[in-house]
């Protein structure tokens, strides 16, 4: 696996195709903020409860790829194609990392008391549940860029 | 990510200001933890000046509750904004932690 020193910068690219935003997003947690200023910077004014869906949504994949998915201080990265479509805006994330379909992970426990309740597990379920629609892939090995994705997410948010 | 603190006759009451996601908690976690558990006394918390909320908030609130919990006291937020609100509702947090509309009512909540 290709190593590199811990990156800072959170954005490796970021540019806008056929209306699209097309963002690569390096291996360190600021890709989270510096990621979301991008998309909203392109998205424009949203009703503020979408945009904070998006908001949580992106920062929960995108924390959880990078914390769950990734090697350490690897090269690896997320790629995030941001559109409208007619009603919705749509996020599709592609990740080199550990293969992972989050459709498939275990609902957690409910909450019954203070004591038992669970610490951490709350990001994929709020992911699940604040989604207006969710699809898993496996992408196939067709990449010519030398990025070699092993899960594609694709998540909806009604507008 | 900001954060205050005073007393409230005998409640401790905590104000958070900022964003509770990942970058804000790291930067607030330990300060919040030290000006409610070791107190051991009833706590509210304003939230109402909270922008964002994510699951990493969510761990911190429900870590430090647990704590002053096993300290014999209690706590409870208010001050939802709509956003912040919807997030909480969705992972059924108040389930475990009360969510107030007004201070006057999470005081209520806790010395209760």
């Amino acid at each position: 696996m290709d190593l590199r020193p811990e990156q800072e910068t959170g954005l490796r690219s970021a540019q806008v195709a056929g209306g699209a935003l097309l963002l690569v997003l390096n291996n360190t947690l600021t890709a989270v903020e510096d990621g979301r200023n991008e998309i909203l910077r392109h998205l424009g004014p949203l009703d503020p409860l979408v945009r904070n869906r998006l908001e949580v949504l992106f920062e929960e994949l995108v924390s959880n790829t990078i914390r769950h998915g990734f090697a350490k201080h690897s090269a690896q990265s997320i790629h995030v194609q941001v559109k409208r479509t007619p009603g919705a805006v749509e996020l599709t994330f592609e990740d080199d990392g550990v293969p992972f379909n989050l459709l498939e992970a275990q609902p957690p426990e409910p909450f019954t008391s203070i004591e038992t309740a669970r610490v951490g597990g709350l990001g994929i379920p709020l992911i699940v549940k604040m989604a207006s629609a969710l699809r898993y892939e496996r992408p196939a090995p067709t990449s010519c860029t030398g990025f070699r994705p092993s899960n594609r997410t694709i998540i909806s948010i009604a507008t | 990510m900001e954060l205050q603190h005073s007393d409230v006759g005998e409640v401790r009451k905590v104000v958070l200001a900022g964003r509770l996601d990942t970058a804000g908690v790291d930067r607030i976690e330990t300060k919040f933890g030290a000006v409610i558990v070791p107190a051991g006394k009833n706590t509210v918390v304003d939230i109402s000046e909270v922008t964002f909320l994510a699951s990493m908030g969510i761990r911190m609130l429900i870590a430090t509750t647990r704590s002053l919990s096993r300290k014999g006291a209690k706590l409870a937020m208010f001050g939802a904004t709509p956003a912040v609100k919807e997030v909480i509702e969705t992972t059924a947090l108040t389930d475990i932690i009360p969510l107030a509309a007004t201070e006057n009512e999470a005081i209520g909540i806790v010395a209760g």
